[in-house]
């Protein structure tokens, strides 16, 4: 049996070293003439169906479409979901995920990352006559929250006298907010004005309280291409200086959107 | 309630983006489960057969195949159809294709199973007596033991094709926009419709079952009557 296991392992690890043998992704990708890019379909507005076209789009979709003009090629996107983005991702089956992915040292090991090109904070929202201001007024309450979140892990770590409640997506922890089962909803804020705009009565609630933890979103690259980690990093830094990337910004989280979130942050930028 | 939202969005559950895109929603669906019912009962029984036979070349691949997958997730056969395809292939298969045979691999393990408690609770004397009127093994098999069995199999066939019907669900884990992954989708867009949205795709789940298990007693019937005559 040990001795199968050993041959296994080592029939996997000799055909998954003869894949990365590609020399340079930025030059292949410059002979095709397509990015491929992994999206989110199911994360409004970053990466969604569209109701009327039927066709995926969404904040990162315009953001890669500007990042393949400038580096003269033509987008393709392909739908990817949390667990199959990475492996995706190495496997060569995608270019670059642009996945609502936070960047994470851990994250860091596998994949290479751009610098950051949105950035969100993890907030609160509760109900606007409830009394709460931030999460200090939230001890000894209950927290709503989504199974598996790191929103869920700071959630406790900013308030350890509250009780998290997970839930299995935000739309259900809102509803528990509504029906008095938690004092608040907590997560990444353009998820929660997302939830609170689409509700029917907006006006009754409210996304309050300091930055609990800070959420910055990088693209996710093959690990050791450095010339397609440039080319990635130039062409989003070009754009934030030419005003494009605030364009498509205010496209999206403008503030005549159901997303509304107030551009406070700078990218890095590069002399 | 919002059931605006579950109508506006029908088509998409029902087809997903198709004609304008790939085909999608509840369609995805019944295709995924047709594919997996069709290649699953002709590869269980195949497997089935083979676990029964006495070579043992054929019997001991068919018993390693039927304890490995029956000992494994179907959400693991899945990803290792999705996720091993590039590495043996040398090309990835689509999130489709990929689920669709592993629910395949999968099922036919348990038709195969299912084969075989269908051929030995048949009577020793049947095959017997095919081998004494001058039958080979294998023409026994064919004309006179497999005809009576899969009759016999028939309620658990259903069962088993009723079960991978719903887990073309599991579709979803590697982003095929199958009925699941579509009222998701939709789910997340709205944000305040949960309840309604999947209350609208668990009732197309329980109708699409339904019409199986409705067409299955239908053919039952009918063999019931052949079979009565002969008797």
């Amino acid at each position: 049996m040990k001795r199968f296991a050993v041959a296994v392992t080592a029939i996997l690890v000799l055909a998954l070293s003869a894949l990365p043998a590609l020399a340079n992704k930025f030059e292949d990708i410059k002979k095709k003439g397509v990015l491929v890019a992994g999206v989110k379909d199911s994360q409004p507005p970053f990466g969604y169906v569209d109701e009327a076209s039927k066709q995926i789009v969404g904040f990162e979709i315009d953001l890669m479409a500007a990042i393949a003009e400038k580096m003269g090629v033509k987008l393709e996107i392909k739908p990817v979901t949390s667990s199959t983005r990475i492996p995706m991702l190495s496997q060569g089956e995608i270019d670059v995920v642009a996945a609502t992915m936070t960047h994470s040292r851990e994250r860091d090991k596998t994949i290479d990352y751009s610098i950051t090109y949105f950035s969100t904070d993890q907030k609160l929202l509760v109900k606007k006559d409830g009394g709460i201001k931030s999460i200090k007024d939230l001890a000894g309450k209950k927290i709503g929250s989504a199974k598996g979140s790191t929103s869920e892990k700071n959630a406790k770590a900013a308030q350890p006298q509250a009780t998290i409640i997970s839930f299995e997506t935000y739309p259900e922890a809102f509803l528990a907010l509504k029906q008095g089962k938690v004092e608040a909803v907590t997560t990444d804020e353009a998820i929660l004005h997302g939830l609170r705009n689409k509700d029917d009565k907006p006006d009754d609630f409210a996304v309050v309280g300091e930055a609990i933890s800070a959420e910055p979103y990088g693209l996710g690259i093959v690990e050791n291409e450095s010339k397609l980690r440039d080319a990635i990093n130039f062409a989003l830094m070009d754009l934030w200086t030419e005003g494009k990337y605030q364009q498509i910004y205010n496209k999206w989280f403008g503030k005549d959107t159901k997303y509304y979130i107030p551009l406070t942050w700078t990218m890095e930028l590069w002399p | 309630m919002h059931w605006d939202v579950v109508w506006n969005n029908m088509s998409y559950l029902l087809l997903g983006a198709y004609p304008k895109g790939p085909l999608g929603g509840l369609a995805l669906s019944i295709v995924m489960a047709l594919v997996g019912i069709f290649g699953a009962f002709w590869l269980g029984l195949l497997v089935g057969v083979f676990r029964l036979s006495k070579k043992a070349w054929l019997r001991v691949p068919a018993l390693i195949y039927i304890e490995i997958i029956r000992g494994t997730p179907l959400l693991m056969v899945i990803f290792w159809f999705y996720f091993l395809a590039p590495v043996v292939l040398g090309k990835s298969l689509p999130g489709e294709q990929a689920a669709m045979i592993a629910l395949i691999v999968f099922t036919s393990a348990y038709i195969a199973e299912i084969v075989r408690a269908g051929v030995l609770s048949l009577p020793k004397g049947q095959m017997e007596a095919a081998r004494g009127s001058g039958l080979s093994h294998t023409q026994a098999m064919i004309y006179v033991i497999l005809p009576q069995a899969l009759f016999n199999m028939i309620p658990s066939f259903v069962n088993q094709f009723v079960s991978l019907t719903k887990d073309t669900s599991l579709g979803f884990i590697i982003g095929v926009t199958e009925l699941t992954k579509a009222a998701t989708q939709i789910n997340n867009r709205t944000m305040n419709a949960p309840s309604e949205i999947f209350i609208a795709i668990a009732a197309m789940y329980f109708l699409i079952c339904y019409v199986l298990t409705a067409f299955s007693r239908r053919l039952e019937g009918k063999i019931n009557r052949y079979q009565a005559r002969g008797r």
